[in-house]
Protein backbone atom coordinates (compact mmCIF):
# COMPACT_ATOMS: atom_id res chain seq x y z
CA UNK A 1 0.00 0.00 0.00
CA UNK A 2 2.78 2.31 0.82
CA UNK A 3 4.14 1.57 -2.62
CA UNK A 4 0.90 2.84 -4.08
CA UNK A 5 1.63 6.20 -2.57
CA UNK A 6 5.23 6.02 -3.60
CA UNK A 7 4.13 5.46 -7.15
CA UNK A 8 2.53 8.87 -7.28
CA UNK A 9 5.01 10.74 -5.13
CA UNK A 10 8.66 10.40 -6.05
CA UNK A 11 10.19 7.62 -3.88
CA UNK A 12 13.03 8.79 -1.71
CA UNK A 13 16.40 7.03 -2.09
CA UNK A 14 15.90 5.55 1.38
CA UNK A 15 12.55 4.06 0.35
CA UNK A 16 14.05 2.67 -2.82
CA UNK A 17 16.85 1.14 -0.83
CA UNK A 18 14.32 -0.42 1.57
CA UNK A 19 12.20 -1.83 -1.24
CA UNK A 20 15.24 -3.35 -2.86
CA UNK A 21 16.86 -4.82 0.24
CA UNK A 22 14.01 -5.58 2.67
CA UNK A 23 14.06 -9.34 2.10
CA UNK A 24 17.74 -9.43 2.93
CA UNK A 25 16.62 -8.76 6.51
CA UNK A 26 16.12 -12.53 6.69
CA UNK A 27 19.79 -13.11 6.05
CA UNK A 28 20.81 -10.48 8.60
CA UNK A 29 18.50 -12.07 11.18
CA UNK A 30 20.00 -15.51 10.50
CA UNK A 31 23.51 -14.17 10.93
CA UNK A 32 22.67 -13.23 14.53
CA UNK A 33 22.50 -16.78 15.99
CA UNK A 34 25.38 -17.89 13.79
CA UNK A 35 27.51 -15.08 15.15
CA UNK A 36 26.58 -15.80 18.75
CA UNK A 37 27.02 -19.57 18.48
CA UNK A 38 30.69 -19.67 19.62
CA UNK A 39 29.80 -17.48 22.60
CA UNK A 40 26.81 -19.73 23.39
CA UNK A 41 28.94 -22.87 23.45
CA UNK A 42 31.71 -21.17 25.43
CA UNK A 43 29.15 -20.06 28.02
CA UNK A 44 27.57 -23.54 28.14
CA UNK A 45 31.03 -25.00 28.77
CA UNK A 46 31.68 -22.46 31.50
CA UNK A 47 28.42 -23.27 33.28
CA UNK A 48 29.28 -26.98 33.14
CA UNK A 49 32.44 -26.01 35.03
CA UNK A 50 34.72 -27.20 32.25
CA UNK A 51 36.54 -23.91 31.80
CA UNK A 52 37.96 -23.92 35.32
CA UNK A 53 36.78 -21.93 38.30
CA UNK A 54 36.53 -18.64 36.43
CA UNK A 55 38.71 -15.73 35.36
CA UNK A 56 41.85 -14.52 37.17
CA UNK A 57 41.91 -17.38 39.69
CA UNK A 58 43.93 -17.00 42.87
CA UNK A 59 44.81 -20.54 43.91
CA UNK A 60 45.08 -21.90 47.43
CA UNK A 61 44.72 -18.81 49.58
CA UNK A 62 45.62 -19.96 53.10
CA UNK A 63 42.80 -19.24 55.56
CA UNK A 64 43.84 -20.58 58.97
CA UNK A 65 44.18 -24.35 58.72
CA UNK A 66 42.28 -24.39 55.45
CA UNK A 67 42.77 -23.01 51.98
CA UNK A 68 40.46 -21.71 49.29
CA UNK A 69 40.74 -20.81 45.61
CA UNK A 70 38.94 -17.67 44.48
CA UNK A 71 38.05 -16.53 41.01
CA UNK A 72 35.76 -14.01 39.38
CA UNK A 73 33.05 -15.61 37.25
CA UNK A 74 33.71 -13.27 34.31
CA UNK A 75 36.59 -10.91 33.63
CA UNK A 76 34.35 -7.89 33.54
CA UNK A 77 33.14 -4.92 35.56
CA UNK A 78 30.39 -5.31 38.17
CA UNK A 79 26.87 -5.45 36.76
CA UNK A 80 24.04 -3.27 37.94
CA UNK A 81 21.02 -5.05 39.36
CA UNK A 82 18.52 -2.23 39.22
CA UNK A 83 18.17 -0.12 42.35
CA UNK A 84 20.05 -2.74 44.39
CA UNK A 85 23.35 -1.46 43.01
CA UNK A 86 26.38 -3.11 41.44
CA UNK A 87 27.30 -6.76 41.95
CA UNK A 88 30.25 -8.92 41.03
CA UNK A 89 30.00 -12.72 40.87
CA UNK A 90 32.85 -14.73 42.42
CA UNK A 91 33.45 -18.47 42.48
CA UNK A 92 35.43 -20.42 45.05
CA UNK A 93 36.50 -23.95 45.83
CA UNK A 94 37.76 -25.34 49.12
CA UNK A 95 40.78 -27.59 49.54
CA UNK A 96 39.83 -31.23 49.10
CA UNK A 97 40.43 -32.20 52.72
CA UNK A 98 38.76 -29.18 54.33
CA UNK A 99 35.40 -29.37 52.59
CA UNK A 100 33.78 -31.31 55.42
CA UNK A 101 35.12 -29.04 58.17
CA UNK A 102 34.09 -25.69 56.74
CA UNK A 103 30.54 -24.74 57.58
CA UNK A 104 30.33 -21.57 55.52
CA UNK A 105 32.44 -19.15 53.50
CA UNK A 106 31.88 -15.41 53.20
CA UNK A 107 33.26 -12.63 51.04
CA UNK A 108 33.38 -8.92 51.79
CA UNK A 109 35.14 -5.77 50.63
CA UNK A 110 37.06 -4.50 53.68
CA UNK A 111 37.75 -6.30 56.93
CA UNK A 112 34.60 -7.56 58.67
CA UNK A 113 34.19 -6.42 62.26
CA UNK A 114 32.36 -9.60 63.28
CA UNK A 115 30.96 -12.83 61.90
CA UNK A 116 27.59 -11.14 61.58
CA UNK A 117 29.13 -8.70 59.12
CA UNK A 118 31.27 -11.29 57.34
CA UNK A 119 29.74 -10.34 53.99
CA UNK A 120 27.90 -12.37 51.39
CA UNK A 121 27.68 -16.11 51.97
CA UNK A 122 28.81 -18.57 49.30
CA UNK A 123 26.23 -20.96 47.86
CA UNK A 124 27.07 -24.32 46.37
CA UNK A 125 29.33 -27.11 47.51
CA UNK A 126 33.01 -27.29 48.49
CA UNK A 127 34.04 -28.11 44.91
CA UNK A 128 32.41 -25.08 43.42
CA UNK A 129 30.50 -22.35 45.16
CA UNK A 130 29.57 -18.86 44.20
CA UNK A 131 28.44 -15.57 45.61
CA UNK A 132 27.33 -12.20 44.35
CA UNK A 133 29.37 -9.48 46.01
CA UNK A 134 27.95 -5.95 46.23
CA UNK A 135 30.55 -3.47 44.98
CA UNK A 136 29.75 0.14 45.90
CA UNK A 137 30.88 2.57 43.21
CA UNK A 138 32.87 4.50 45.84
CA UNK A 139 35.05 1.51 46.76
CA UNK A 140 38.74 2.47 47.04
CA UNK A 141 41.03 1.13 44.35
CA UNK A 142 43.34 -0.40 46.99
CA UNK A 143 40.50 -2.22 48.76
CA UNK A 144 41.01 -5.76 50.01
CA UNK A 145 38.67 -8.70 49.53
CA UNK A 146 38.22 -10.47 52.85
CA UNK A 147 37.42 -14.17 52.97
CA UNK A 148 35.94 -15.52 56.21
CA UNK A 149 35.68 -19.27 56.77
CA UNK A 150 33.50 -20.57 59.59
CA UNK A 151 34.10 -24.08 60.93
CA UNK A 152 31.39 -26.45 62.13
CA UNK A 153 33.02 -26.21 65.57
CA UNK A 154 32.51 -22.44 65.60
CA UNK A 155 36.10 -21.52 64.74
CA UNK A 156 36.67 -18.51 62.46
CA UNK A 157 39.55 -17.81 60.12
CA UNK A 158 40.16 -14.92 57.78
CA UNK A 159 42.42 -13.96 54.91
CA UNK A 160 42.46 -11.19 52.35
CA UNK A 161 43.52 -10.63 48.76
CA UNK A 162 43.73 -7.30 46.90
CA UNK A 163 40.55 -6.61 44.95
CA UNK A 164 42.76 -5.36 42.11
CA UNK A 165 44.31 -8.82 41.84
CA UNK A 166 41.05 -10.76 42.11
CA UNK A 167 39.33 -8.61 39.51
CA UNK A 168 41.39 -6.18 37.41
CA UNK A 169 38.23 -5.30 35.46
CA UNK A 170 36.56 -4.14 38.67
CA UNK A 171 39.58 -1.99 39.46
CA UNK A 172 39.41 -0.41 36.00
CA UNK A 173 35.70 0.19 36.52
CA UNK A 174 36.29 1.76 39.95
CA UNK A 175 38.91 4.08 38.49
CA UNK A 176 36.37 5.19 35.90
CA UNK A 177 33.81 5.89 38.65
CA UNK A 178 36.32 8.30 40.16
CA UNK A 179 36.37 6.07 43.25
CA UNK A 180 37.17 8.23 46.24
CA UNK A 181 36.47 7.22 49.83
CA UNK B 1 -20.40 3.96 -1.59
CA UNK B 2 -20.70 1.95 1.61
CA UNK B 3 -20.29 -1.18 -0.45
CA UNK B 4 -17.19 0.29 -2.03
CA UNK B 5 -15.59 1.19 1.29
CA UNK B 6 -16.39 -2.24 2.74
CA UNK B 7 -14.74 -3.83 -0.23
CA UNK B 8 -11.64 -1.67 -0.04
CA UNK B 9 -11.42 -2.27 3.68
CA UNK B 10 -11.54 -5.97 3.14
CA UNK B 11 -8.84 -5.62 0.50
CA UNK B 12 -6.81 -3.62 2.97
CA UNK B 13 -7.14 -6.34 5.60
CA UNK B 14 -6.11 -8.83 2.99
CA UNK B 15 -2.98 -6.85 2.15
CA UNK B 16 -2.16 -6.39 5.83
CA UNK B 17 -2.51 -10.14 6.32
CA UNK B 18 -0.37 -10.82 3.28
CA UNK B 19 2.44 -8.56 4.39
CA UNK B 20 2.51 -9.36 8.11
CA UNK B 21 5.19 -12.02 8.22
CA UNK B 22 7.16 -10.37 5.48
CA UNK B 23 9.89 -9.47 4.95
CA UNK B 24 11.10 -11.58 7.86
CA UNK B 25 9.37 -14.81 6.84
CA UNK B 26 12.46 -16.96 7.12
CA UNK B 27 13.15 -15.77 10.66
CA UNK B 28 9.51 -16.51 11.59
CA UNK B 29 9.78 -19.95 9.99
CA UNK B 30 12.95 -20.86 11.90
CA UNK B 31 11.42 -19.65 15.17
CA UNK B 32 8.37 -21.89 14.52
CA UNK B 33 10.50 -24.90 13.56
CA UNK B 34 12.86 -24.58 16.54
CA UNK B 35 9.85 -24.08 18.82
CA UNK B 36 8.33 -27.30 17.50
CA UNK B 37 11.61 -29.13 18.08
CA UNK B 38 11.94 -27.65 21.56
CA UNK B 39 8.52 -29.03 22.57
CA UNK B 40 9.64 -32.60 21.91
CA UNK B 41 13.39 -32.10 22.51
CA UNK B 42 13.29 -34.22 25.66
CA UNK B 43 11.62 -37.06 23.74
CA UNK B 44 14.11 -36.76 20.88
CA UNK B 45 16.95 -37.13 23.37
CA UNK B 46 15.12 -40.10 24.92
CA UNK B 47 15.03 -41.79 21.51
CA UNK B 48 18.64 -40.97 20.70
CA UNK B 49 20.34 -41.61 24.03
CA UNK B 50 19.63 -44.84 26.00
CA UNK B 51 21.24 -43.26 29.09
CA UNK B 52 18.18 -41.10 29.74
CA UNK B 53 15.74 -44.04 29.74
CA UNK B 54 14.43 -45.57 32.96
CA UNK B 55 14.89 -49.22 32.09
CA UNK B 56 13.45 -51.67 34.61
CA UNK B 57 15.92 -54.38 35.63
CA UNK B 58 13.02 -56.83 36.16
CA UNK B 59 9.25 -56.74 36.23
CA UNK B 60 8.78 -56.36 39.95
CA UNK B 61 11.53 -53.82 40.49
CA UNK B 62 10.46 -50.88 42.66
CA UNK B 63 11.50 -47.28 42.39
CA UNK B 64 14.05 -46.13 44.95
CA UNK B 65 13.40 -43.19 47.23
CA UNK B 66 15.46 -40.03 46.75
CA UNK B 67 17.60 -40.83 49.78
CA UNK B 68 18.26 -44.35 48.48
CA UNK B 69 19.33 -42.82 45.18
CA UNK B 70 21.53 -40.33 47.00
CA UNK B 71 23.14 -43.17 48.99
CA UNK B 72 23.78 -45.11 45.78
CA UNK B 73 25.39 -42.04 44.20
CA UNK B 74 27.58 -41.45 47.27
CA UNK B 75 28.70 -45.04 47.16
CA UNK B 76 29.56 -44.88 43.46
CA UNK B 77 31.32 -41.50 43.67
CA UNK B 78 32.22 -40.68 47.29
CA UNK B 79 33.88 -37.33 46.46
CA UNK B 80 31.08 -36.04 44.33
CA UNK B 81 28.64 -33.41 45.65
CA UNK B 82 24.96 -33.72 44.69
CA UNK B 83 23.02 -30.49 44.13
CA UNK B 84 19.58 -31.86 43.32
CA UNK B 85 17.74 -34.97 42.14
CA UNK B 86 14.66 -34.70 39.97
CA UNK B 87 12.27 -36.96 38.13
CA UNK B 88 11.44 -35.58 34.67
CA UNK B 89 7.75 -35.63 33.75
CA UNK B 90 7.15 -39.25 32.69
CA UNK B 91 8.28 -42.44 34.40
CA UNK B 92 10.09 -43.57 31.23
CA UNK B 93 12.77 -40.97 31.93
CA UNK B 94 15.77 -41.67 34.13
CA UNK B 95 16.32 -39.48 37.18
CA UNK B 96 18.41 -36.36 36.69
CA UNK B 97 21.04 -35.75 39.35
CA UNK B 98 22.90 -32.46 39.18
CA UNK B 99 26.34 -33.04 40.66
CA UNK B 100 29.71 -31.36 41.08
CA UNK B 101 32.95 -33.33 40.87
CA UNK B 102 36.09 -32.38 42.81
CA UNK B 103 37.58 -30.88 39.61
CA UNK B 104 34.67 -28.41 39.52
CA UNK B 105 32.86 -29.90 36.54
CA UNK B 106 29.11 -29.87 37.10
CA UNK B 107 27.20 -32.19 34.75
CA UNK B 108 23.76 -33.79 35.07
CA UNK B 109 23.96 -37.54 35.72
CA UNK B 110 21.27 -39.87 34.39
CA UNK B 111 20.42 -42.27 37.20
CA UNK B 112 18.34 -45.43 37.00
CA UNK B 113 15.34 -44.91 39.32
CA UNK B 114 15.17 -48.65 40.16
CA UNK B 115 18.83 -49.44 40.82
CA UNK B 116 20.44 -46.07 41.50
CA UNK B 117 23.08 -46.89 38.89
CA UNK B 118 24.68 -43.96 37.05
CA UNK B 119 23.77 -44.63 33.41
CA UNK B 120 25.61 -41.71 31.91
CA UNK B 121 26.21 -37.99 32.10
CA UNK B 122 24.88 -35.08 30.09
CA UNK B 123 26.77 -34.77 26.80
CA UNK B 124 28.73 -31.64 25.89
CA UNK B 125 26.07 -30.69 23.38
CA UNK B 126 22.80 -30.15 25.21
CA UNK B 127 20.16 -30.58 22.50
CA UNK B 128 17.27 -29.47 24.71
CA UNK B 129 19.13 -26.40 25.90
CA UNK B 130 20.28 -25.49 22.41
CA UNK B 131 16.87 -25.69 20.72
CA UNK B 132 15.31 -23.71 23.57
CA UNK B 133 18.02 -21.05 23.44
CA UNK B 134 17.74 -20.75 19.67
CA UNK B 135 13.95 -20.56 19.81
CA UNK B 136 13.72 -18.42 22.92
CA UNK B 137 16.43 -15.80 22.49
CA UNK B 138 18.09 -16.47 19.17
CA UNK B 139 21.29 -17.36 21.10
CA UNK B 140 21.86 -13.71 22.02
CA UNK B 141 23.53 -13.84 25.47
CA UNK B 142 21.92 -12.37 28.58
CA UNK B 143 24.35 -9.75 29.79
CA UNK B 144 22.25 -7.11 31.49
CA UNK B 145 18.67 -8.20 32.13
CA UNK B 146 16.88 -9.91 29.26
CA UNK B 147 18.80 -10.54 26.06
CA UNK B 148 17.76 -8.44 23.07
CA UNK B 149 17.29 -11.72 21.21
CA UNK B 150 14.48 -12.51 23.66
CA UNK B 151 12.79 -9.24 22.70
CA UNK B 152 13.34 -9.98 19.01
CA UNK B 153 11.61 -13.37 19.22
CA UNK B 154 8.85 -12.43 21.66
CA UNK B 155 7.92 -9.39 19.55
CA UNK B 156 6.76 -11.88 16.90
CA UNK B 157 3.76 -12.64 19.12
CA UNK B 158 2.16 -9.38 17.98
CA UNK B 159 2.29 -9.90 14.18
CA UNK B 160 1.24 -13.50 14.78
CA UNK B 161 -1.84 -12.38 16.68
CA UNK B 162 -2.53 -9.82 13.96
CA UNK B 163 -2.16 -12.56 11.33
CA UNK B 164 -4.76 -14.63 13.12
CA UNK B 165 -7.23 -11.75 13.40
CA UNK B 166 -6.79 -10.42 9.86
CA UNK B 167 -6.80 -13.99 8.52
CA UNK B 168 -10.21 -14.61 10.08
CA UNK B 169 -11.49 -11.25 8.86
CA UNK B 170 -10.57 -11.87 5.24
CA UNK B 171 -11.65 -15.52 5.25
CA UNK B 172 -15.38 -15.01 4.71
CA UNK B 173 -17.52 -17.38 6.80
CA UNK B 174 -14.48 -19.35 7.84
CA UNK B 175 -16.57 -21.58 10.13
CA UNK B 176 -18.01 -23.21 7.03
CA UNK B 177 -14.53 -24.64 6.45
CA UNK B 178 -14.99 -26.88 9.48
CA UNK B 179 -17.96 -28.63 7.88
CA UNK B 180 -16.72 -28.60 4.31
CA UNK B 181 -12.97 -29.14 4.47
CA UNK B 182 -11.41 -28.33 1.13
CA UNK B 183 -7.97 -29.48 0.06
CA UNK B 184 -7.67 -29.65 -3.71
CA UNK B 185 -4.67 -31.62 -4.89
CA UNK B 186 -5.09 -31.52 -8.63
CA UNK B 187 -5.60 -27.84 -9.35
CA UNK B 188 -1.99 -26.78 -9.24
CA UNK B 189 0.33 -25.71 -6.44
CA UNK B 190 -1.21 -22.27 -5.87
CA UNK B 191 -4.70 -23.72 -5.20
CA UNK B 192 -3.31 -26.52 -3.04
CA UNK B 193 -1.28 -24.20 -0.83
CA UNK B 194 -4.19 -21.77 -0.58
CA UNK B 195 -6.51 -24.56 0.58
CA UNK B 196 -3.86 -25.89 2.92
CA UNK B 197 -3.26 -22.45 4.43
CA UNK B 198 -6.96 -21.89 5.07
CA UNK B 199 -7.72 -25.40 6.31
CA UNK B 200 -4.80 -25.62 8.72
CA UNK B 201 -5.52 -22.02 9.70
CA UNK B 202 -9.04 -22.65 10.95
CA UNK B 203 -8.07 -25.82 12.79
CA UNK B 204 -5.17 -23.96 14.38
CA UNK B 205 -7.16 -20.93 15.58
CA UNK B 206 -6.89 -22.01 19.22
CA UNK B 207 -3.21 -22.91 18.90
CA UNK B 208 -2.17 -19.71 17.13
CA UNK B 209 -4.10 -17.74 19.75
CA UNK B 210 -2.37 -19.62 22.59
CA UNK B 211 1.10 -19.29 21.09
CA UNK B 212 0.80 -15.64 20.10
CA UNK B 213 -0.77 -14.55 23.40
CA UNK B 214 1.75 -16.47 25.50
CA UNK B 215 4.52 -15.27 23.19
CA UNK B 216 3.42 -11.69 23.80
CA UNK B 217 3.42 -12.45 27.51
CA UNK B 218 7.15 -13.29 27.22
CA UNK B 219 7.62 -9.79 25.84
CA UNK B 220 5.69 -8.28 28.75
CA UNK B 221 7.58 -10.48 31.20
CA UNK B 222 10.91 -9.17 29.90
CA UNK B 223 9.68 -5.58 30.00
CA UNK B 224 8.51 -6.02 33.61
CA UNK B 225 11.74 -7.71 34.71
CA UNK B 226 13.97 -5.17 33.00
CA UNK B 227 12.06 -2.42 34.75
CA UNK B 228 12.36 -4.27 38.08
CA UNK B 229 8.64 -4.83 38.48
CA UNK B 230 7.62 -8.14 40.03
CA UNK B 231 4.17 -9.70 40.18
CA UNK B 232 5.33 -12.64 42.31
CA UNK B 233 3.78 -13.30 45.68
CA UNK B 234 6.20 -16.13 46.41
CA UNK B 235 7.80 -15.47 49.78
CA UNK B 236 11.56 -15.11 49.81
CA UNK B 237 12.73 -17.74 52.28
CA UNK B 238 15.46 -16.24 54.44
CA UNK B 239 18.49 -18.39 55.23
CA UNK B 240 18.26 -20.34 58.49
CA UNK B 241 19.10 -18.17 61.47
CA UNK B 242 22.56 -18.66 62.92
CA UNK B 243 21.15 -19.69 66.31
CA UNK B 244 19.06 -22.45 64.69
CA UNK B 245 22.17 -24.23 63.45
CA UNK B 246 23.74 -26.10 66.36
CA UNK B 247 27.49 -25.98 66.96
CA UNK B 248 29.40 -29.17 66.44
CA UNK B 249 31.44 -30.71 69.24
CA UNK B 250 34.01 -31.78 66.71
CA UNK B 251 35.18 -30.49 63.35
CA UNK B 252 32.60 -32.66 61.61
CA UNK B 253 29.30 -31.25 60.36
CA UNK B 254 26.20 -31.32 62.56
CA UNK B 255 23.91 -34.12 61.35
CA UNK B 256 20.96 -33.03 59.23
CA UNK B 257 17.80 -34.96 58.39
CA UNK B 258 17.94 -36.96 55.17
CA UNK B 259 15.87 -36.45 52.02
CA UNK B 260 13.32 -39.13 52.85
CA UNK B 261 12.69 -37.69 56.30
CA UNK B 262 12.36 -34.22 54.78
CA UNK B 263 9.91 -35.58 52.19
CA UNK B 264 7.91 -37.31 54.91
CA UNK B 265 7.72 -34.12 56.99
CA UNK B 266 6.80 -31.96 53.99
CA UNK B 267 4.12 -34.28 52.61
CA UNK B 268 2.51 -34.73 56.06
CA UNK B 269 2.50 -31.03 56.88
CA UNK B 270 1.68 -29.71 53.43
CA UNK B 271 -1.42 -31.53 52.15
CA UNK B 272 -1.36 -32.25 48.44
CA UNK B 273 2.38 -31.76 48.02
CA UNK B 274 3.83 -34.14 45.46
CA UNK B 275 7.61 -34.45 45.55
CA UNK B 276 9.31 -35.01 42.19
CA UNK B 277 12.46 -33.05 42.89
CA UNK B 278 14.65 -32.54 45.93
CA UNK B 279 17.31 -29.89 46.16
CA UNK B 280 19.95 -30.32 48.84
CA UNK B 281 20.85 -27.38 51.09
CA UNK B 282 23.11 -25.01 49.18
CA UNK B 283 25.12 -24.29 52.32
CA UNK B 284 24.99 -24.89 56.09
CA UNK B 285 22.23 -22.29 56.44
CA UNK B 286 20.11 -23.61 53.58
CA UNK B 287 16.88 -25.58 53.46
CA UNK B 288 16.00 -28.84 51.77
CA UNK B 289 13.81 -27.61 48.95
CA UNK B 290 11.20 -30.07 47.71
CA UNK B 291 8.42 -29.87 45.21
CA UNK B 292 6.41 -31.12 42.29
CA UNK B 293 3.36 -30.41 40.20
CA UNK B 294 0.20 -29.36 41.99
CA UNK B 295 -3.39 -30.37 41.33
CA UNK B 296 -3.37 -27.64 38.72
CA UNK B 297 -0.74 -29.19 36.49
CA UNK B 298 0.56 -25.90 35.11
CA UNK B 299 2.05 -24.94 38.45
CA UNK B 300 4.60 -26.37 40.82
CA UNK B 301 4.20 -26.51 44.59
CA UNK B 302 7.23 -26.33 46.82
CA UNK B 303 8.25 -26.56 50.46
CA UNK B 304 11.44 -25.60 52.29
CA UNK B 305 12.27 -27.95 55.15
CA UNK B 306 14.68 -26.86 57.84
CA UNK B 307 17.14 -29.79 58.12
CA UNK B 308 17.94 -29.00 61.80
CA UNK B 309 14.57 -28.06 63.35
CA UNK B 310 12.50 -30.33 60.99
CA UNK B 311 10.07 -27.49 60.46
CA UNK B 312 8.56 -26.54 57.12
CA UNK B 313 9.83 -22.94 57.08
CA UNK B 314 8.10 -21.97 53.86
CA UNK B 315 5.79 -23.39 51.24
CA UNK B 316 4.27 -22.09 48.05
CA UNK B 317 1.15 -23.86 46.85
CA UNK B 318 -1.28 -23.44 43.98
CA UNK B 319 -3.73 -21.77 46.39
CA UNK B 320 -1.11 -19.24 47.46
CA UNK B 321 -0.99 -17.65 44.04
CA UNK B 322 -2.80 -14.39 43.41
CA UNK B 323 -5.44 -14.29 40.66
CA UNK B 324 -3.01 -12.41 38.44
CA UNK B 325 -0.28 -15.00 39.03
CA UNK B 326 -2.70 -17.73 38.04
CA UNK B 327 -2.83 -16.14 34.62
CA UNK B 328 0.79 -15.12 34.27
CA UNK B 329 2.25 -18.35 35.64
CA UNK B 330 0.10 -20.39 33.26
CA UNK B 331 1.60 -18.62 30.27
CA UNK B 332 4.89 -20.49 30.02
CA UNK B 333 3.51 -24.06 30.27
CA UNK B 334 0.75 -23.12 27.81
CA UNK B 335 3.44 -22.00 25.39
CA UNK B 336 5.71 -25.02 25.81
CA UNK B 337 3.00 -27.69 26.25
CA UNK B 338 4.91 -29.45 29.03
CA UNK B 339 2.10 -29.81 31.53
CA UNK B 340 0.34 -33.04 30.66
CA UNK B 341 2.88 -35.62 29.66
CA UNK B 342 3.59 -36.96 26.21
CA UNK B 343 0.07 -36.59 24.76
CA UNK B 344 -0.05 -32.80 25.18
CA UNK B 345 3.51 -32.45 23.89
CA UNK B 346 2.63 -34.39 20.74
CA UNK B 347 -0.43 -32.20 20.16
CA UNK B 348 1.72 -29.09 20.59
CA UNK B 349 4.39 -30.47 18.27
CA UNK B 350 1.81 -31.37 15.62
CA UNK B 351 0.27 -27.92 15.62
CA UNK B 352 3.73 -26.38 15.81
CA UNK B 353 4.60 -28.22 12.63
CA UNK B 354 1.32 -27.09 11.09
CA UNK B 355 2.11 -23.49 12.06
CA UNK B 356 5.55 -23.78 10.46
CA UNK B 357 3.86 -25.10 7.33
CA UNK B 358 1.47 -22.16 7.42
CA UNK B 359 4.39 -19.74 7.35
CA UNK B 360 5.80 -21.65 4.42
CA UNK B 361 2.48 -21.97 2.56
CA UNK B 362 1.76 -18.31 3.25
CA UNK B 363 5.05 -17.44 1.62
CA UNK B 364 4.34 -19.67 -1.37
CA UNK B 365 0.95 -18.04 -1.87
CA UNK B 366 2.53 -14.65 -1.45
CA UNK B 367 5.18 -15.25 -4.10
CA UNK B 368 2.55 -16.60 -6.48
CA UNK B 369 -0.17 -14.06 -5.87
CA UNK B 370 0.47 -11.11 -3.62
CA UNK B 371 3.54 -10.01 -5.50
CA UNK B 372 1.50 -9.90 -8.71
CA UNK B 373 -1.49 -8.35 -6.97
CA UNK B 374 0.65 -5.60 -5.50
CA UNK B 375 2.30 -4.96 -8.83
CA UNK B 376 -1.16 -4.76 -10.42
CA UNK B 377 -2.37 -2.39 -7.70
CA UNK B 378 0.64 -0.21 -8.38
CA UNK B 379 -0.17 -0.08 -12.06
CA UNK B 380 -3.80 0.80 -11.34
CA UNK B 381 -2.73 3.48 -8.94
CA UNK B 382 -0.61 4.96 -11.66
CA UNK B 383 -3.52 5.09 -14.07
CA UNK B 384 -6.55 6.15 -12.00
CA UNK B 385 -6.05 8.88 -9.42
CA UNK B 386 -9.31 7.91 -7.62
CA UNK B 387 -8.08 4.44 -6.80
CA UNK B 388 -4.92 5.98 -5.50
CA UNK B 389 -6.97 8.12 -3.18
CA UNK B 390 -8.84 5.14 -1.75
CA UNK B 391 -5.67 3.16 -1.18
CA UNK B 392 -3.97 6.24 0.15
CA UNK B 393 -6.71 6.82 2.71
CA UNK B 394 -6.73 3.19 3.67
CA UNK B 395 -3.00 3.25 4.14
CA UNK B 396 -3.24 6.17 6.53
CA UNK B 397 -6.08 4.46 8.33
CA UNK B 398 -4.08 1.40 9.15
CA UNK B 399 -1.26 3.37 10.66
CA UNK B 400 -1.70 3.49 14.40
Amino acid sequence: MSQARDAVTAPSPLKQWWLKWRFHLNILLLLIPLGFMPKYFADAKMFRGESGLGANPIENIAVGPWSISLSELLAEAPRQDGPAGYFKAFNASLCSSCGSEVKAAYLRIGKPRSLRAAGTIFFGNPHRMSTSLPVPARTRADAELWITLEGWDGSLHQASVPLAKASPATLAWLNKQGGKP
Amino acid sequence: MAQQSKKSKSRLWFLVHSWLALPIWFFVLIVCVTGTLAVVSQEIVWLANPDVRASKPNDDAERLSFQQVLDALKQAEPDMAVRYISQPDGSHFALNAAVTFPDGTAPILYVNPYTGAIQGKSPDFNFEGFTRALHGWWLVPFTNGYSWGWYLVSLLGLPMLASLVTGLVVYKRFWKGFFKPTLRFNHGARIFWGDFHRLSGIWSIWFIAVISITGTWFLIQALLADNHITLSTEPITPVIAREDVPLSDSKAPVPRIDLDEATRIATTQVPGLDVTFAQLPSNAYGHIYLGGRGWYPLMFQTASVNPYTRKVDASFLVGDRSALEFVTESMRPLHTGDFGGLAIKLIWAFFGLLLSMMVLSGLLIWTKRTAQATAAALKRADRTPRATKVTGEAATEMQP
